[in-house]
């Protein structure tokens, strides 16, 4: 049976690749330095499969029809979408697929009551050409990118993310192969793309969210992670956290809900608090 | 305003999910935004809005949060977004709200 060997919550912010040198030395060394330790981490557990779960950013849905979750199950990916090519500052890039896990996550979640939405087809932008540039320089790892959506009112429950994380750890771990896998939540922490915050890191939100993190308490994230408390961390930006709880909820399927805290930098040059948190799972 | 307060509903923000897809419809955008607005259906207020890159009236008629970056973005362009350009001031400015103040 294929393994969730661990799960991840990092940063995407698209600073990192656009514009870091505008940051003052040591929060570039910081920022980069984190996610150095996570490509370093990827390097050393050499995964076959990464099943990451982000926002979209309004990209591939139209507000006329967004879905909870979406499933990439195509056979390759491209990034980045050119529209957000010079933003990213990320060179072109290709990933392959993985069609038949992907569709298992489709099919076994249904079984579970949860309706995922999948797609061929998928732009990815910040979302994962950060995060995959830093982890998986070399693309060389099979990749199921999850599209959700808390940005969008009304947005999946923390509930509905820990279920969907639990979920994605009990069929990765009933799926027939021998694959390796890692689980990769991105975006966050706090930041506020498009609100009155857009030049502001609330860093008491932060650290509270990754301690919660590292209590690996579900129930405490249940009780005090609300849609209205992620709106303190940035309105339309903090809501991405919930791509963590999956994460969390995940790690906890497998008995291990408490995270490691690998950074966190406060950075108003990346308009964004950068960090990361990690579960091992193996 | 906030998230909340979208109107999924407003032609505008079926206008920037395009933009930033379709080549082709932003070019148009670029050569003439008029009838770039008119094609996608936009009130009068939206116009008014869009013509003025007024942020604050586009997230009073609902646009969401996300697109308003990206509207400053649509006009400025997108490369070396750092707080200091002319998109991220463009923001600031018409948004009403104190930018970062250079970086340090």
């Amino acid at each position: 049976m294929a393994r969730l060997i661990a799960s991840l919550g990092i940063a995407h912010a698209p600073g990192v690749t656009g514009w870091i040198d505008k940051a003052p030395q040591h929060e570039q060394d910081a920022v980069l330095a984190g996610y150095a330790e996570f490509g370093r981490r990827m390097d050393e557990l050499e995964p076959d499969v990464v099943i990451g779960v982000a926002n979209d950013h309004l990209l591939n849905f139209p507000m006329s029809n967004i879905p909870d979750f979406c499933v990439g199950i195509g056979d390759d990916w491209a990034g980045p979408a050119p529209w957000f090519r010079d933003w990213l500052n990320v060179p072109d890039y290709k990933i392959g697929g993985h069609r038949a896990l992907a569709r298992a996550l489709v099919r076994e979640s249904a079984r579970a009551g949860i309706n995922h939405a999948f797609a061929e087809q998928l732009l990815f932008d910040d979302n994962w050409s950060v995060p995959l540039k830093f982890l998986f320089p070399r693309y060389d790892v099979k990749f199921i990118p999850i599209h959700m959506n808390p940005i969008v009112p009304p947005v999946p429950s923390v509930q509905k993310c820990l279920e969907v994380g639990r979920q994605i750890a009990r069929i990765v771990q009933a799926f027939p192969g021998d694959e390796r896998v890692v689980l990769m939540g991105t975006g966050g922490l706090s930041h506020d793309p498009g609100g009155p915050d857009y030049f502001t890191v609330h860093e008491e939100f932060d650290r509270w969210f990754m301690q919660l993190m590292e209590s690996g308490d579900t129930d405490r994230v249940q009780r005090e992670v609300t849609f209205e408390k992620l709106l303190t961390g940035g309105d339309g930006g903090a809501g991405e956290l919930l791509s963590w709880i999956v994460a969390m909820g995940a790690a906890a399927e497998l008995g291990k809900p408490q995270a490691e805290s690998v950074f966190y930098v406060p950075s108003v040059p990346m308009r964004c608090g950068m960090g990361g948190c990690y579960w091992p799972l193996s | 305003m906030g998230i909340r307060d979208t109107d999924r509903t407003l032609p505008s923000n079926q206008m920037v999910f395009e933009l930033r897809r379709d080549p082709q419809a932003f070019a148009a955008f670029q050569r003439d935004l008029e009838a770039s607005m008119e094609h996608y259906g936009l009130s009068a207020q939206e116009k008014q809005a869009w013509r003025e890159t007024d942020l604050a009236a586009l997230a009073r008629l609902g646009m969401h949060p996300y697109f308003l970056p990206q509207v400053s973005r649509l006009f400025k362009g997108g490369g070396y977004n750092h707080n200091d350009s002319e998109a991220a001031l463009l923001y600031a400015k018409k948004m009403n709200i104190a930018s970062a103040g250079g970086s340090r």
